[in-house]
């Protein structure tokens, strides 16, 4: 199917019109609805923004690492996983300076398939890098210039300096920035031990948080994502830790009480800490002020009670009960009231509400272990994964349109990546070591 | 030095169906990207996030903007001394014995669960009054009893299930008569299998309460 030349030349122009009137008159942030809209009819019909990304060109300083190629290289894949764009990188630097030659590349680009390119214009001093990234629209006939933005870090911080690039890429053309700029945490056994790791969401970059030799359980943001709250057994019990992923600042005892203390879920305010006790007897889920560290108990129920997970309101906590039979997935008020079954069938737990706040992942037995998904309200159950091997704990990027997840279909525990719909499941860890319970970052600052 | 046209340089996704879309993502461009920010702008980026900070810029370089870190987080009321930077936090006021005090105790034994279970069985109650027995007549020893599960399932879930059998079991040596406050409980959830072979035999083995004792 084709649509009709003259349907696009009008919205082209409708586009250029709108254009004309907004990129000279910056204002507030409008409503993101027509760009959701659109984007979703992106996703789901699989189809990509063609944008073409030569090396960068150096236009001041000296790049003895070969930033010029290394750069451009994240941000393809960057782009490149955020399924909305397919990219070519590779293709020799636009000269500096020369309108003529970048006309002309951008031409043969558009000629190609292209929709956009990007222009990377890099200078060097002392050990930092800057660049400007100049995106263009090569549907338009005069290869339009769509924005202009600059991008500084140190030289060792290259790729997230390539990382905020493709982000912005993607707010100019969805209207929500993409996910590159995040880091994905996990667990990872060796000697008896499982330590918590922190990587780039790309898998790149692994740094060990942990070294107690002990085992380290669930680890979970804060929303500023400065720590990480997470069960460990250091001290020879099952108590409540925080650390702090990018400071040199020591860990923190959270909750020691008798029993489990376990299955931290930050609230989307980063002031509590929604969490499971068994202090009083048996698991129930509690609310622990991280300031001040008094507790509120919103279960009490003689059935386990555990695994909670805050909307992205803070208004309803999601959790595990096993008060029917089976472990399943209940949703009750951020006050513990008005508890309400969520799924049915089956022994579901590991329930990960969406930060878009339309999705709650979890994790059903039925044989095997596989994702699954179903809205806050209960409708809309649909299986994400059907095998190989058991697939669980997931996890969602903070635009809500990627998960990380551990599958045993290669042999041992590793985490993977997917879209919300299940497609594009990805290996992300590759071993040995058994590496489990993935925790995606909000967007770093 | 300008690409040679050809679909072969991308990478190998559907152009020509996204030919389709692209006006209407640039659309997308207008109503929702652009208006958030200028055309141009020169945002310099914020602190970066490293585990170690990065070298100081050399004094030829002209200084990044400075960032200022935020104020640092509230701390609990649990957070030790800030004077010392202990590489473990120590463990709480009136915390038990740490589990490595206590010791295996060949006069008492294992009692097991079904899968996702944590009533006790028959066989494993008259399993438990030997164990209670053993530990009325031994009144000096402190009792740990771990709770653990099989590999099946999930770390959070497990350690709550892990919990319970761990309860079941000193539920009932209380009901016995041992006295709750020589019991400690501790669920390793799945995280400590006796046995890693992926069958039901090794499974059923690893769903267990173990009991260990601390002489006082």
């Amino acid at each position: 199917m084709r649509v009709p030349r003259f349907l696009l030349v009008v919205v082209l122009a409708v586009v250029a019109v709108v254009a004309g009137g907004l990129l000279s008159t910056p204002g507030p942030a409008r409503s993101q609805q027509p760009a959701d809209v659109l984007l979703n009819v992106i996703a789901s019909g699989a189809k990509r923004l063609n944008i073409a990304i030569p090396d960068f060109t150096l236009v001041g300083g000296t790049d003895p690492s070969g930033l010029v190629k290394q750069l451009p290289a994240v941000v393809g894949n960057d782009l490149n996983f955020s399924a909305l764009f397919s990219v070519l990188a590779g293709a020799p630097a636009i000269p500096a300076n020369n309108p003529a030659a970048q006309r002309e590349a951008w031409a043969n680009f558009a000629a190609a398939g292209a929709h956009a390119a990007l222009l990377g214009l890099l200078t060097t001093r002392a050990d930092r890098a800057e660049v400007e990234m100049r995106l263009f629209d090569l549907t338009s006939p005069e290869q339009r210039l769509i924005a202009s933005k600059k991008f500084e870090m140190p030289v060792a911080q290259a790729r997230r300096l390539s990382h905020k690039i493709a982000d912005d890429v993607v707010l100019q053309f969805t209207g929500e920035a993409g996910v590159a700029d995040t880091k994905i945490a996990c667990t990872v056994a060796g000697g008896g031990a499982k330590e918590i790791y922190v990587m780039d969401y790309d898998g790149v970059a692994p740094v060990k948080m942990t070294t107690t030799r002990s085992i380290n359980l669930s680890p979970a943001w804060s929303p500023d994502t400065r720590s990480i709250a997470f069960t460990s057994y250091m001290n020879g019990y099952p108590y409540l830790y925080r650390l702090f992923a990018f400071e040199k600042r020591p860990m923190q005892l959270l909750a020691g009480y008798g029993g489990i203390n376990s299955s931290p879920a930050w609230s989307p305010d980063g002031k509590s800490i929604a969490l499971t006790l068994s202090k009083d007897g048996n698991p129930e889920v509690y609310v622990l002020n991280v300031a001040n560290g008094a507790l509120r108990r919103l279960t009490n129920n003689a059935a386990i009670d555990t695994e909670p997970t805050w909307s992205p309101t803070g208004r309803e906590i999601a959790f595990v009960s096993d008060r029917a039979g089976l472990g399943n997935i209940f949703v009750m008020d951020a006050e513990g009231t008005n508890v309400r079954r969520l799924t049915q069938a089956g022994f579901n737990t590991q329930p990960r509400w969406s930060p878009k706040g339309d999705a709650i992942a979890f994790t059903s037995r039925q044989g095997n272990f596989d994702l699954w998904a179903i809205n806050p309200d209960g409708s809309n159950l649909r299986r994400l994964t059907a095998g190989p091997g058991d697939n669980q704990g997931p996890s969602w990027a903070p635009d809500g349109r990627h998960l990380v997840f551990q599958s045993s279909r290669t042999g041992s525990f590793q985490l993977f990546t997917m879209l919300a719909d299940g497609s594009e499941q990805t290996l992300l860890t590759k071993g040995p070591s058994e590496t489990t319970s993935g925790a995606w970052s909000p967007r770093l600052p | 030095m300008v690409p040679r046209p050809g679909r072969a340089l991308f990478t190998g996704h559907r152009w020509t169906s996204a030919v389709l879309v692209a006006p209407l993502l640039l659309l997308a461009v207008f109503l929702a990207g652009c208006p958030k920010r200028p055309a141009t702008s020169a945002a310099s980026a914020p602190a970066p996030v490293v585990a170690t900070p990065p070298p100081a810029p050399s004094a030829a370089a002209p200084a990044p903007p400075a960032v200022t870190p935020p104020p640092p987080a509230p701390a609990p009321s649990t957070e030790p001394p800030s004077t010392a930077t202990p590489a473990i936090p120590a463990p709480p006021p009136g915390a038990p014995p740490k589990p490595s005090e206590f010791a295996e105790n060949e006069n008492l034994r294992d009692i097991h669960f079904d899968f996702d279970k944590y009533d006790i069985r028959p066989d494993d109650a008259r399993i438990l009054d030997a164990n209670a027995a053993w530990l009325k007549t031994n009144q000096r020893n402190l009792v740990l009893i771990e709770g653990h599960c099989d590999e099946r399932g999930m770390s959070e879930y497990n350690l709550a299930l892990g919990e319970r059998r761990a309860k079941s079991a000193m539920n009932y040596l209380v009901a016995q008569g041992v006295a709750a406050n020589r019991i400690t409980t501790i669920s390793y959830g799945k995280e400590r299998p006796l046995c890693t072979e992926k069958t039901e035999a090794c499974w059923a083995r690893n769903r267990r309460a173990h009991t260990l004792t601390k002489a006082q």
